[in-house]
């Protein structure tokens, strides 16, 4: 899901395919061209800084603006009956370590067939700025929400997508990193549960670790839909 | 019993937070289940938040919220859960089962199969909740009486035999929504009397009022539409 500039490669998600999915390229290039508008939509805001060094736009607002973006270019290109996006409502957030849901839609029944749970990470001085939860007032149910497990956002996330199984991914979308700021990336996957059974727990060191990897694979186009786990040997973790 | 003695005590539980409003007596989590679309999360929303949209947005996963009624002079917060219907969320939505005192599960009087299911849904309370988990069969979209395929006889038989409460209602016109939801209160509290009463051990620091002092108020099972 990178989405600087240079010349446009294949979507990881373009690896989603299904063959019975009925004409998936129609939405997968769709779902693509929604990605970049809404990717770099925000990037514009991404380092943003006024030269008083006042403003702060949070966490919450990029995530607004890249969802808010995706949308109304999906609604606009028709997509949503095969392809719906559903945005978490601040209990789910906390729930289920979601912001929001892709779901590739079966046809009559517009049940989801695949799906895609999206949860946002945000530079780390920004995140430790707010609250690890999301700075929803502390509200009676936000409270709730999160006595209701003792895990935390990324294990939530991951939970939720192993209860629905393999068809359930996990997308973890960097707006920005420590060495590039200004960018946007993304590691996919349904099989990040391996991590819970080999390394205890599951925190942004490990998911960032995955990242290595995903890069390191990234010149052979296409292959690295997801990287299965390689914390085997344990050596590459928590770096 | 024992169930009810905790949940007494759920209001010692938080501590942190401003907003958090722990004025309460008494902590009640309730859950509705039902195949997708017979109008679950519409119903919450018309008993939550009075409103009603015709759009259909399917639940990914489990989703709730919180209503305080009052009782007798007591203050019971509900914690109302939200499930999605479709198979794949099954782990997820019996994981939140446990701990549950109520349900309310839910059929649509124009979706066969929805009420054919609703004995499947029985036997996922049983294997999964707390034994006196109280449960109340609703019938919706009552409104749409042109396209009703679920007679109100065989909907209040079904009741009967699965030990079920039963109404037929409409979150769309909202009719018998909040009776709905006090009916489950009420088979809650008196549940909880009972056990207050043949269990000493909870009453020690139990609150001494009983919520049963007055008779519930009459109910029409049928749908007035
Ligand atoms: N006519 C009518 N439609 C309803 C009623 N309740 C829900 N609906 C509609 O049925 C569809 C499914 O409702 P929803 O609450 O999302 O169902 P859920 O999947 O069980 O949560 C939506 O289009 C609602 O607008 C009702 O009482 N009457
Ligand atoms: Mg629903």
């Amino acid at each position: 899901v990178t989405a600087n500039n240079t010349p446009p490669r294949p979507s990881i998600f373009s690896t989603l395919r299904r063959p019975n999915v009925p004409k998936p390229n129609d939405f997968i290039a769709l779902f693509n061209d929604c990605i970049a508008v809404a990717s770099s939509r925000t990037q514009e805001y991404l380092l943003f800084k006024d030269p008083e060094d006042k403003f702060h736009p949070s966490t919450e607002v990029l995530t607004q603006v890249f969802l808010m973006t995706y949308i109304s270019q999906s609604v606009n290109l028709n997509m949503t009956d095969s392809f719906n996006c559903t945005a978490m409502t601040p209990e789910q957030r906390i729930l289920l370590g979601a912001d929001w849901v892709w779901a590739v839609l079966e046809k009559p029944t517009k049940n989801p067939q695949i799906q895609i749970a999206v949860q946002v990470l945000h530079l780390p001085d920004m995140q430790d700025a707010e609250e690890n939860f999301p700075s929803e007032a502390c509200s009676d149910s936000i409270l709730i929400a999160q006595e209701s497990s003792n895990k935390n956002m990324y294990e939530r996330m991951v939970d939720f997508c192993t209860s629905i199984g393999k068809d359930c991914y996990a997308l973890f979308l960097f707006f920005g990193k420590k060495n590039d700021k200004g960018n946007i990336y993304g590691v996919l996957s349904n099989n990040f549960e391996a991590a819970i059974g080999k390394c205890n727990k599951i925190d942004r060191a490990l998911i960032e670790n995955f990242f290595k990897v995903f890069l390191q694979r990234e010149k052979e186009p296409y292959k690295p839909l997801y990287c299965k786990l390689t914390c085997v040997n344990g050596k590459r973790l928590n770096v | 019993m024992d169930l009810y003695g905790k949940m007494a005590a759920t209001q010692d539980v938080k501590g942190k937070g401003e907003g958090g409003d722990q004025n309460f007596d008494y902590m009640f989590k309730l859950l509705i289940i039902g195949n997708s679309s017979v109008g679950k999360t519409s119903f919450l929303f018309r008993y939550a938040d009075d409103a009603f949209t015709s759009a259909f947005v399917s639940t990914v996963g489990i989703d709730f919220k919180v209503k305080t009624v009052y009782k007798n002079d007591k203050r019971i917060k509900l914690q109302i859960w939200d499930t999605a219907g479709q198979e794949r969320y099954r782990t997820i939505t019996t994981a939140y089962y446990r701990g549950a005192m109520g349900f309310i599960l839910m059929y649509d009087i124009t979706n066969e199969e929805s009420f054919g299911a609703v004995q499947d849904w029985s036997t996922q309370i049983k294997t999964y909740s707390w034994d006196n988990a109280q449960v109340v069969l609703a019938g919706n979209k009552c409104d749409m009486e042109e396209e009703r395929v679920v007679s109100v006889d065989s909907g209040r038989l079904l009741a009967e035999q699965l030990g079920f409460e039963f109404f037929e209602t409409s979150a769309k016109d909202n009719v018998n929504v909040k009776q709905t939801f006090e009916r489950l209160v009420d088979l809650i509290c008196d549940k909880m009397s009972e056990s207050l009463d043949t269990d000493p051990a909870v009453t020690t620091g139990a609150p001494t009022a009983k919520l049963t002092d007055s008779a519930p108020p009459l109910q029409q099972p049928g749908c007035n539409c």
